[in-house]
C-alpha cells in the first residue's frame, strides 16, 4: 500500500523517535570521534593499551564465533533431528543467555570457574574468562538461526540424494550444509557483533587487567569515566563500524535468501 | 448499469496490467471476467472493490463515482481466492463481522447470521473455527460473510481456484442457483472458460490488459470477435486457410466433396463417448501440424475409421471459422 | 531423512548436552546454591534493605516504561515496514536492527554526548528549560529502550509477512476502517508474536547494565538499578548480598524464558 495521511503521520512520529533515540546519538559518537582531528583520532586508537584491548577483543570474538559455528550447528542438529529425554529442557536452557542479565551471567560463571570452583578450574581474571563469558552470551545466536532452517528442510531431497547413492557424509556436506550456510553466516555475524560489544558479563569475571584481559568496551568506559569523551568516542567508532558492517551483511544475506525462495 | 468502468489504466513499472479499459456491467446479472493468468482481470476486480487504485480512469457503482472511495465505503462484497477467513473467529463471528462493524443490533445480527448460514448450508457449523472446515465450506462461509452486509455488488476473485475439481463443479452450480435466489449484481474472475460458460449471463474476455470481447456465452462461442477469443473459449484446429473447432470438421472416407483435404489418420484416441483423431494432410496440402478432429463414437464406428485410414476433411456447413494467422 | 549412525548420534548428543551443561546449566545452578547457602532466611533478608528494595523497584519501573514505549513503537514500525511502501524502507528496516549490534557502553556514550546538560547537543537547551535526561530516570529509560528496540519488531515482522493482508482486505471490504481492522483482525493474528516480543524485551530491560551504568550516575537510592547494585555489592565484598539480588534477577529472567517457551508451541500449532 502507498502511505495514507494516517500512516504518514505514524511514520513521521516513529522516525523522529528513532532519530532522537538512535540515529542522532550514534552520529554524535562519530562526530565526537573526529573532534581532535585525524591525528588525534589515530593517536587515541593506536595507544598501546587500546591496541591490546582491540587485539584481545577481535581475537576472542573470532575464536568464540568459530566455536559457535561448530557447536551451534551441532546443538541445532541435535534439537531438530535427535529425540531423547530432556531435549525440551535443553531447548529452554539455550535461551537463558539471551535473558539472563549480563552482570548475573558473569556472577554465574564465577560460581563454576571462579575462586571456589567445584571443578578446580580457576579461570577468573584470565583470558579463559573472556572466552568463557563471550561463549556464554553468544551461545543462542547460531542455534536459533539454524534451527528453523533445519526444521523447514525438505526431507525428500535427502532421500533423493540417498537413492542416487550418496553416502551419509556426502548428503550432509552436499545437500544439507549448503542450505544451512546463510543461516550459519547470519548467526555467526550476530554472534561476532555481540562478542565485540560485550561488557556486562566481563566486569566481574575478567578483572579488566590492562594488556591482559581488558576488552574494548571497558576501554570506552574507562575513557568516559576519566571524562575524555572524545577518546571514548574514537574507540567507540571502531565498534560502531563493526556493528554497521554486520547489519549490512545481515541485510544482504536476508535479501539473498528471500530472492532464492 | 450497475458498474461503469471508464478509461482505466494501471501500470506496474513498464507493464500494463490494464490498458484503457472501458466496461459496463449490468445490474442484477452474473458476469464473468475471463482471461489467461496475468491478463489483468483480477486487477480490474480489485480496482472496482477499491483494494487497488488505478493510475487513470474512473469507476462508478450504481451511479456514484467510487474512484476515490476507500473500500469500506463502497459497499461491495468481496470473496478472495484463498478465502481470507478470519482465523481467530468462529464461523458465525466471521459472518457477523460486517454487521457488527455497522453497529447492527445484536438480535438483528443473530437473525441475519442464522439466515445466511442456512442459505450456504453451514448452520450446523456456526460455532466451529474455520480451520475445522473444508475448503469448499470455507469459501461458502466467505460468501455468506460478503452477502451479510447486503452489498450493492458482489465481487469474487477466482472463487473456486483453490478447490479440487469435484468441489469446484458443485460450488459452480450452487453459485448459479444462489444468484437466481439473491439477484445481487455479481462479478467473478476466472481463467476457466468452462466455468464462465456454464455460470455467467455475460462474459468479458480480458487479455493483456485489454477487453477483447463482451457478450453472452453463446455469442462468444458462435461469433468470436477474433482469433484469441475463439482460441480461448475452446479447442481450435487449422484446416487449410481457416481455423475452426475440431468437432466442426466433417470427415468422409471417399473423395466426394470439392475442396476436401485428403489425409491419413495418424492417431485415434477414444475418450468416453468421443473419438479424437489426428489427421496428417497429404504433403501437397501440407500445413506442418496435423489437423485435430472430434467425432462421436457411433459416427466413427459407422465410418469404420482406424489408424492409417485415408480420410477427406471439410469444414462442416455453418461451422464457425476465422482466417488462420500466417503459419509460423 | 538422513539417519546418522548410532555412535555418531550419541557423540553429537553428548557434545551438545555436555557443552550446554558446562557452559550454562551448571553455572546457573551455582547461583541458586550460593544465594541460599545460609538458608532462605538470609536470602530474604536482602529485601529488608531499603537500598535493595529501591533498586529493584526502580529497575521494574524503568523496564515497564521502556517495554511500553517499545511495544507501541515496535508494532507501529512493523506494520509500516510490512504493509506500506515508502522511500528508504530498506535502509530503515536494516537500521532497526542496529541496536542489537551496538555495545551497551557505546549506547550510553552516544546518549551522553547528545543529552548531557553541559555540552550535549540537545542537553544544554533542555537543561535551560529544566529538563534533565542524563543522570535521571528519563535517560535510563531511553538507554533501555535503545538496547531492546529491535526485539518486538523482529518477532512481529515475520508473522505479519506470513499471515499476509488477505484478512485485512476482507475486513476493509466488509466496511471496517483502519482502527477496527487493526483491533479486530490484525492484532488478534499477531498477538502471540507481540506477547513473545514483550516478554523478551522485559527480560532484556530488567537486565540492562552497561548503557544504564553510563547514563545513570549510579547514585544509591536514586538512580541505582538492581544490576548496578549487584556490581557494587560484589565489589564492596558483600558477596552474599550480590548473589541474593542476582538470584532475584536470574529468577525473573528464567521465568520470562519459561513463559516464552510455553507460548511458542501454541503459536506453531494454532
Amino acid at each position: 500500500m502507498t502511505l495514507t495521511p494516517g500512516s504518514s503521520l505514524a511514520l513521521g512520529i516513529s522516525l523522529i523517535w528513532f532519530s532522537l533515540l538512535v540515529l542522532i546519538p550514534l552520529t554524535a559518537v562519530v562526530v565526537s570521534a573526529s573532534d581532535r582531528g585525524w591525528s588525534g583520532y589515530i593517536d587515541t586508537i593506536t595507544n598501546p593499551q587500546t591496541m591490546a584491548a582491540v587485539r584481545l577483543t577481535v581475537g576472542q570474538s573470532a575464536l568464540v564465533t568459530l566455536v559457535n559455528i561448530v557447536m551451534g550447528t551441532v546443538i541445532a542438529w541435535v534439537l531438530v533431528r535427535d529425540r531423547f529425554f530432556g531435549k525440551r529442557i535443553l531447548d529452554v536452557i539455550i535461551d537463558i543467555p539471551f535473558a539472563l542479565p549480563t552482570i548475573v551471567a558473569g556472577l554465574v560463571l564465577l560460581g563454576l570457574y571462579g575462586p571456589n570452583s567445584p571443578l578446580d578450574l580457576h579461570w577468573a581474571y584470565t583470558r579463559n574468562a573472556v572466552t568463557l563469558a563471550l561463549a556464554f552470551v553468544t551461545l543462542p545466536f547460531i542455534v536459533r538461526t539454524v534451527q528453523p532452517v533445519l526444521e523447514e528442510l525438505d526431507h525428500d531431497v535427502e532421500e533423493a540424494a540417498a537413492s542416487l547413492g550418496a553416502t551419509r557424509l556426502t548428503i550432509f556436506r552436499r545437500v544439507i550444509l549448503p542450505s544451512l550456510v546463510p543461516a550459519i553466516t547470519a548467526g555467526a555475524a550476530l554472534s561476532f557483533a555481540r562478542a565485540i560489544a560485550e561488557y556486562g558479563s566481563l566486569v566481574l569475571l575478567s578483572g579488566n587487567k590492562p594488556f591482559s584481559t581488558e576488552v574494548v568496551s571497558v576501554r570506552v568506559l574507562t575513557h568516559i569515566e576519566n571524562g575524555s569523551q572524545a577518546s571514548a568516542a574514537a574507540v567507540a567508532s571502531l565498534m560502531l563500524a563493526v556493528a554497521l558492517f554486520v547489519i549490512v551483511l545481515l541485510d544482504i544475506i536476508q535479501r539473498r535468501v528471500s530472492a532464492r525462495a | 448499469m450497475s458498474i461503469e468502468v471508464s478509461n482505466l489504466t494501471k501500470k506496474y513499472g513498464d507493464f500494463y496490467a490494464l490498458d484503457d479499459v472501458n466496461v459496463s456491467l449490468p445490474t442484477g446479472q452474473l458476469t464473468a471476467l475471463l482471461g489467461p493468468s496475468g491478463g489483468g482481470k483480477s486487477t480490474l476486480l480489485r480496482i472496482i472493490a477499491g483494494l487497488d487504485t488505478a493510475d487513470h480512469g474512473n469507476v462508478s457503482i450504481e451511479g456514484v463515482d467510487a474512484t476515490k472511495l476507500p473500500p469500506q465505503k463502497r459497499n461491495v462484497g468481496f470473496v478472495f481466492q484463498h478465502y481470507a477467513v478470519f482465523k481467530h473467529m468462529t464461523v458465525a463471528k466471521n459472518v457477523a463481522f460486517g454487521l457488527e462493524i455497522r453497529k447492527t443490533p445484536k438480535a438483528e445480527v443473530k437473525r441475519r447470521v442464522g439466515e445466511l448460514l442456512e442459505l450456504v448450508h453451514l448452520s450446523q457449523f456456526a460455532d466451529r473455527m474455520p480451520s475445522q472446515l473444508s475448503g469448499g465450506q470455507r469459501q461458502r462461509m466467505a460468501l455468506a460473510r460478503a452477502l451479510a452486509v447486503e452489498p450493492t455488488v458482489l465481487l469474487l476473485d477466482e472463487p473456486f481456484g483453490a478447490l479440487d475439481a469435484k468441489v469446484r463443479k458443485e460450488l459452480r452450480d450452487w453459485l448459479r442457483r444462489l444468484h437466481d435466489e439473491v439477484h445481487v449484481t455479481t462479478v467473478f474472475v476466472t481463467h476457466d472458460q468452462e466455468e464462465a460458460m456454464e455460470v455467467a449471463d455475460e462474459i468479458v474476455v480480458i487479455n493483456q490488459g485489454r477487453v477483447e470481447q463482451v457478450g453472452s456465452p453463446d455469442q462468444l462461442y458462435d461469433e468470436p470477435a477474433n482469433d484469441f477469443v475463439m482460441g480461448f473459449l475452446g479447442e481450435v484446429t487449422r484446416l487449410g486457410p481457416v481455423r475452426l473447432r475440431p468437432h466442426d470438421v466433417e470427415v468422409a472416407v471417399t473423395p466426394g466433396h470439392a475442396g476436401a483435404f485428403p489425409g491419413t489418420v495418424t492417431r485415434a484416441l477414444r475418450v468416453g463417448f468421443e473419438v479424437r483423431l489426428q489427421v496428417e494432410l497429404d504433403p501437397e496440402f501440407g500445413s506442418s501440424d496435423p489437423v485435430s478432429v472430434v467425432l462421436s463414437r457411433s459416427h466413427a464406428r459407422s465410418l469404420d475409421i482406424e489408424l492409417g485410414s485415408k480420410v477427406w476433411l471439410t469444414a462442416a456447413i455453418g461451422a464457425v471459422t476465422v482466417p488462420a494467422m500466417v503459419a509460423v | 531423512m538422513l539417519e546418522v549412525s548410532t555412535p555418531v548420534k550419541w557423540l553429537l548428543r553428548l557434545l551438545a548436552v555436555g557443552y550446554v551443561f558446562f557452559l550454562v546449566a551448571w553455572p546457573v545452578t551455582t547461583i541458586v546454591r550460593t544465594a541460599f547457602a545460609d538458608g532462605v532466611g538470609s536470602m530474604l533478608e536482602v529485601f529488608t534493605d531499603p537500598a535493595t528494595v529501591h533498586a529493584l523497584s526502580l529497575t521494574l519501573q524503568i523496564a515497564i516504561q521502556a517495554v511500553v514505549i517499545n511495544l507501541v513503537f515496535g508494532v507501529t514500525i512493523s506494520l509500516l515496514l510490512v504493509r506500506y511502501e515508502f522511500p528508504g524502507k530498506r535502509v530503515l528496516s536494516a537500521l532497526i536492527d542496529l541496536p542489537m549490534a551496538v555495545s551497551p557502553v557505546v549506547v550510553g556514550l552516544a546518549l551522553l554526548l547528545v543529552y548531557k546538560p553541559n555540552g550535549g547537543w540537545f542537553g544544554e537547551t533542555l537543561a535551560e528549560n529544566g529538563i534533565q535526561i542524563i543522570f535521571s530516570g528519563t535517560g535510563m529509560i531511553m538507554a533501555t529502550c535503545f538496547v531492546a528496540l529491535p526485539l518486538i519488531v523482529r518477532e512481529v515482522v515475520p508473522v505479519l509477512h506470513e499471515i499476509g493482508d488477505d484478512q485485512e482486505q476482507a475486513a476493509r471490504s466488509l466496511g471496517a476502517n483502519f482502527r477496527q481492522t487493526f483491533w479486530r483482525i490484525t492484532l488478534p493474528s499477531i498477538k502471540w508474536a507481540v506477547v513473545y516480543g514483550v516478554v523478551l524485551s522485559l527480560a532484556r530491560s530488567l537486565g540492562e547494565f552497561g548503557a544504564v551504568k553510563v547514563v545513570s550516575g549510579n547514585v544509591i537510592n536514586q538512580t541505582q538499578t538492581a544490576t548496578l547494585l549487584v556490581e557494587s555489592k560484589y565489589e564492596s565484598f558483600d558477596q552474599p548480598g550480590a548473589y541474593s539480588v542476582a538470584f532475584v534477577l536470574a529468577f525473573l529472567s528464567v521465568i520470562c524464558i519459561v513463559v516464552v517457551s510455553l507460548l511458542r508451541p501454541k503459536e506453531i500449532h494454532k
